[in-house]
């Protein structure tokens, strides 16, 4: 080996010592037998995951933070789906303008998003709801759908659709039976990216805090900034299991590098 | 042209309607709003005061170049940390590369919360980083004060953002010829010079998308900030602030204006840089 491919590896090492010590060392920590936060640990035990459950604002929000992120996440497909079926199909100018748009709202700051919505939406006499929340979360979700699902329907031929217009299926029989397992790869993955998103969301619920509609993350904040216990890294750690899994399955399904390049 | 000839002629494009119609109404509109509040006088009608005072105000100056600043430094810091591994990436990883990309992904799949709480646990006073370098490496006499630094707060955004400018970088660096470096070091190139006269160029592209993504997400992120600390005055931050105590929802409107107006310019920039790359 070169010596020059030995300081390119030494460096990608060091990187992800970097990039993984932080989030290994609250794994670690969330299984600690001690009633502080520091590491190393004395001793293991599972008592900071029971208290989780003992403190009842972690799982009301946590029910919350997964209904949002499931009523977003099929609410973006239903918007999403059939506008990415048209985008992928037209070259226009109009078309890649439209693209733009409905993407733009993963590039603004989410800050602003939150805080403009919440008076926008009082005004309209939603105010601090979950509907409220569903419908902002929304926003921020649809650019995932749209964007993996335009990605995947673009890089398969319309010749499959037209031999079995011509073999005589309706529309919508066409659209069941070949156009949709073709494109589902691209909806899973905007589903995962989406539901996501939403679970791991604090700047925009941070707006939306009422009893009903504190998600997981704002209730975790408010926790942090009085307690500085291992619960929290302990319903970190069931997060990231969480979206570990989900993102094995979809792995298994699709395969991760399909769904990189469709981001 | 009837109603019904319009809508068979326009069928397929219907299909964006929901969308469009969505985001016209719950995303755009809030936004209006929110730019008309801090365009809007107390006792009513135009006013442009609110601007005036926040541009001629030496404070609130300092806060957006701040801003600005500290989201270009961490871009500037995330691009050069991220070549050297999307290069491995790319051209060194073979059979790892899954690997890499899952290690990639994982910290993107973690929540802001639990890295924040990670570098608190490992540069607290008696942390781990402090008892290396004085206890085990004996670098030092006494731990060292990392928490509220500005320093780490750096690193903790560098962290949060790094990913996303490897990725940018990669997706550029896959395009990039092989065959180009090769014919260069065949021409008796160095492979320094090979790197530095071919294949940097034709990345630049990517680069700069990177370091947009990355400026963009940063100048708009401030729970990192609020709980590492470090002193910033930001804007996402002022907001923050406004929010919760001093409750000056317009001003707060034309702190969130400015953040928009920036925000805008990098989606600009960002499209220039695609559209040139043809993709």
């Amino acid at each position: 080996m070169r010596l020059s491919d030995l300081l390119l590896w030494l460096f990608t090492a060091a990187f992800f010592v970097f990039m993984l010590l932080p989030i290994l060392v609250v794994v670690v920590i969330s299984f600690t037998s001690a009633g502080y936060a520091a590491f190393p640990i004395p001793g293991w035990s599972l008592k900071w995951f029971a208290r989780i459950f003992e403190y009842q604002p972690f799982i009301d929000s946590l029910w919350v933070s997964l209904e949002l992120a499931v009523v977003s996440t099929v609410g973006s497909c239903v918007l999403g789906i059939p506008a990415a079926l048209y985008l992928a199909r037209s070259r226009s100018g109009w078309a890649t303008a439209v693209t733009t748009f409905l993407l733009s709202p993963l590039s603004m700051p989410m800050i602003v998003i939150g805080f403009a919505s919440l008076f926008f939406l009082s005004a309209l006499g939603l105010g601090v709801s979950f509907l409220a929340l569903a419908i902002v979360h929304t926003v921020i979700c649809l650019p995932y759908v749209i964007r993996t699902v335009t990605a995947v329907y673009r890089g398969i031929s319309p010749a499959y659709e037209e031999a079995a217009m011509i073999l005589g299926a309706s529309r919508f029989t066409t659209f069941r039976e070949v156009t949709l397992p073709l494109i589902r790869p691209g909806i899973a993955a905007g589903c995962l990216f989406s539901f996501l998103t939403s679970f791991d969301n604090l700047p925009v619920s941070y707006f939306f805090g009422s009893a009903q509609t504190n998600t997981l993350p704002v209730v975790m904040l408010a926790y942090m900034e009085h307690q500085f216990d291992p619960s929290i890294a302990a319903l970190s750690t069931l997060q990231l299991a969480l979206a570990v899994v989900a993102l094995v399955v979809a792995d298994r399904l699709y395969g991760i590098e399909k769904m990189t390049v469709a981001t | 042209m009837s109603l019904h000839a319009f809508a068979a002629r326009h069928r397929r494009s219907l299909l964006l309607a929901p969308a469009l119609i969505f985001l016209a109404v719950f995303f755009v509109m809030p936004l209006f709003d929110n730019s008309l509040r801090s365009f809007t006088a107390e006792e009513g009608g135009f006013t442009l005061a609110r601007y005036a005072a926040f541009l001629t105000d030496r404070f609130y100056l300092g806060v957006i170049v701040e801003t600005v600043v500290l989201s270009a430094a961490v871009a500037a810091i995330s691009v050069v940390i991220a070549y050297p591994v999307a290069y491995v990436l790319v051209r060194k990883s073979g059979r790892f590369s899954g690997a890499i990309i899952f290690m990639l992904i994982a910290p993107l799949l973690t929540s802001i919360i639990m890295r924040t709480f990670g570098w608190q646990v490992l540069f607290a006073r008696r942390g781990l980083v402090n008892q290396w370098l004085v206890q085990d490496l004996g670098l030092l006499d006494a731990p060292l004060r990392w928490l509220n630094t500005p320093g780490l707060a750096i690193a903790a955004l560098v962290h949060v953002l790094v990913p996303f400018a490897v990725l940018s970088i990669a997706s550029v660096l896959q395009g990039v010829d092989r065959r180009l470096e090769e014919g260069a070091l065949m021409l008796g190139a160095s492979r320094w010079r090979a790197f530095r006269e071919v294949t940097l160029p034709l990345t630049m592209d990517g680069i700069g998308t990177g370091a947009i993504l990355v400026f963009m997400i940063a100048n708009g992120s401030f729970v990192t900030l609020v709980l590492l600390g470090g002193g910033f005055q930001t804007l996402p931050l002022l907001i923050y602030q406004q929010f919760n105590t001093t409750r000056d929802f317009a001003l707060a409107s034309t702190m969130s204006t400015i953040l928009l107006v920036i925000a805008v310019g990098c989606l600009w920039l960002q499209l220039r840089l695609v559209r040139r790359q043809g993709v």
